[in-house]
């Protein structure tokens, strides 16, 4: 929102500075809706809330894999996406969603970190899907941690390629409780690496979920399309980031 | 008797036969010289003796996302540059034959490989010593390697390692790798990993660990 400065000449043929009334007072319902939200939400479940950053990859042209015949991989990551995100507000999450629809001209990856950075979230998930493989797929930046002790100097500009390397510790130990949680719900899951746009610009603790056919030795194969296999994942994910947020911060302070 | 003017005729049919018959003689002897020069199998240069040696290939492996260093005995030529696309086309062509646990399509992968030697005084450059040579391999991939290619982060990033610590086994002073498809920087490889940052060729070697119970969440 940008507020523009009017300037008015008054009867006295001075002049004064006024700010536009609309955008002034849409940011203070903004900022009281806010500020009230946590204190509700507090009270009803004494559960504090914590921001979740949501990616569903692709979208417009850019369809992604193409999983079938007729199913791209937008399509999977955004049903993905808008079940999570109904879970995960139902568990006292705040979830910031890149997109809730498939627009003609989607945001550039940039774009997408851009939005995460912007929004401070406690924890970022990327999400996307594939053919190949099974289960799901948990992964975070294979970019190098920075050296603490080559350089002391925090002050440091960090650059916009690597801006996740400050965080991948904490992105390890966020794909760990996922992981955790997911194999506690039977379902397979690998935790690996990789090199992938926005996941190495995000500054915050960061994972791409790259959900999978799951194909059991001697069993059917279940579509990622399924219903239910999509809910069991979101499931085990919102309790993979109940139980982080429990670890991460014990005495229940939240951002 | 003949009239004069038909002798005349005759005579000069005879000769535009001769002549042609000379011309079409002469054309087929050039034809055949032209083809018998394609089908020279006279050598020019000296040929140079090649034996195979041991090549360690860093094999993907889909079902454990796993990379794998696999001991070959593969004959390569001596000359860097050719070694190294020889190395990525034999690594790309294990892929698709049938028993691969990493499928790819069949076909012809890599175009050109560059071995561009990286200035001491980089700001990417780490190395403390100057005098050790130090070089960025530039993998030129084809058009139609990307277009086939399976899309997926765990599929795409396996292809990606497998070739960077390929690179980094065959040729030590190689430290960093970067990818162009068809000479043009491309954003990635089939839609998800990262083509346009330099990745550092390192041992590639990994064995993903299941979520530990143990770590501190």
């Amino acid at each position: 929102m940008v507020v523009k400065p009017i300037y008015n000449r008054t009867r006295d043929h001075s002049h004064t500075l006024i700010l536009q009334a609309k955008p002034i007072a849409a940011r203070l319902f903004l900022v009281l809706v806010t500020s009230l939200a946590p204190i509700t939400t507090q009270a009803q479940q004494s559960i504090p809330r914590t921001t979740i950053f949501l990616d569903p990859a692709h979208g417009g042209a850019d369809s992604g894999a193409r999983l079938s015949d007729n199913l791209p991989e937008k399509t999977i990551t955004l049903a993905f996406a808008t079940r999570l995100r109904a879970l995960l507000s139902n568990s006292g999450f705040s979830v910031i969603a890149t997109r809730d629809s498939d627009p003609t001209v989607p945001f550039t990856t940039d774009q997408r970190a851009e939005i995460g950075n912007h929004s401070h979230p406690t924890a970022c998930i990327v999400l996307h899907a594939t053919a190949s493989g099974n289960g799901i797929h948990v992964i975070t930046s294979d970019l190098t941690p920075p050296d603490d002790t080559s350089d002391t100097d925090t002050r440091h500009a960090t650059p916009w390629d690597t801006a996740q390397s400050a965080s991948i510790s904490q992105s390890l130990t966020l794909a760990n409780a996922l992981g955790l949680a997911l194999l506690h719900s039977q379902l397979p899951v690998l935790l690996t690496h990789a090199s992938l746009r926005p996941l190495d610009n995000l500054t915050c603790p960061a994972v791409a979920i790259e959900i999978a056919p799951l194909t059991p030795s001697g069993g059917d194969t279940t579509s990622v399309s399924d219903a239910s296999y999509q809910q069991q994942i979101a499931q085990a994910i919102v309790t993979g980031l109940t139980s982080w947020r429990r670890n991460q911060n014990p005495t229940g302070a939240a951002r | 008797m003949i009239p004069r003017y038909q002798r005349i005729l005759f005579w000069s049919l005879f000769a535009g036969i001769f002549l042609m018959s000379a011309f079409l003689l002469h054309g087929c002897q050039q034809a055949h010289k032209r083809l018998a020069a394609l089908n020279d199998a006279t050598p020019i240069a000296a040929p140079t003796a090649t034996t195979t040696e041991d090549i360690t290939l860093y094999l993907a492996n889909d079902a454990d996302a796993s990379i794998t260093p696999t001991a070959e005995s593969f004959a390569l030529p001596q000359a860097p540059t050719l070694r190294a696309r020889t190395l990525l086309e034999h690594l790309l062509a294990t892929y698709s034959l049938p028993a691969s646990k990493h499928p790819l399509q069949s076909g012809l992968a890599v175009d050109d490989l560059f071995l561009l030697d990286v200035p001491a005084n980089t700001p990417n450059s780490s190395h403390a010593n100057p005098s050790e040579a130090k070089q960025l391999a530039i993998v030129n991939l084809r058009g139609s390697f990307v277009d086939n290619h399976p899309s997926g982060i765990q599929v795409e990033a396996l292809t990606v390692q497998s070739i960077v610590g390929t690179l980094h086994a065959a040729l030590p002073d190689v430290t960093g790798v970067r990818f162009l498809v068809d000479g043009q920087p491309h954003d990635t490889l089939a839609g998800h990993a990262d083509l346009l940052r330099t990745y550092p060729a390192v041992d590639t070697t990994s064995h993903p660990s299941p979520p530990n119970e143990n770590s501190p969440l």
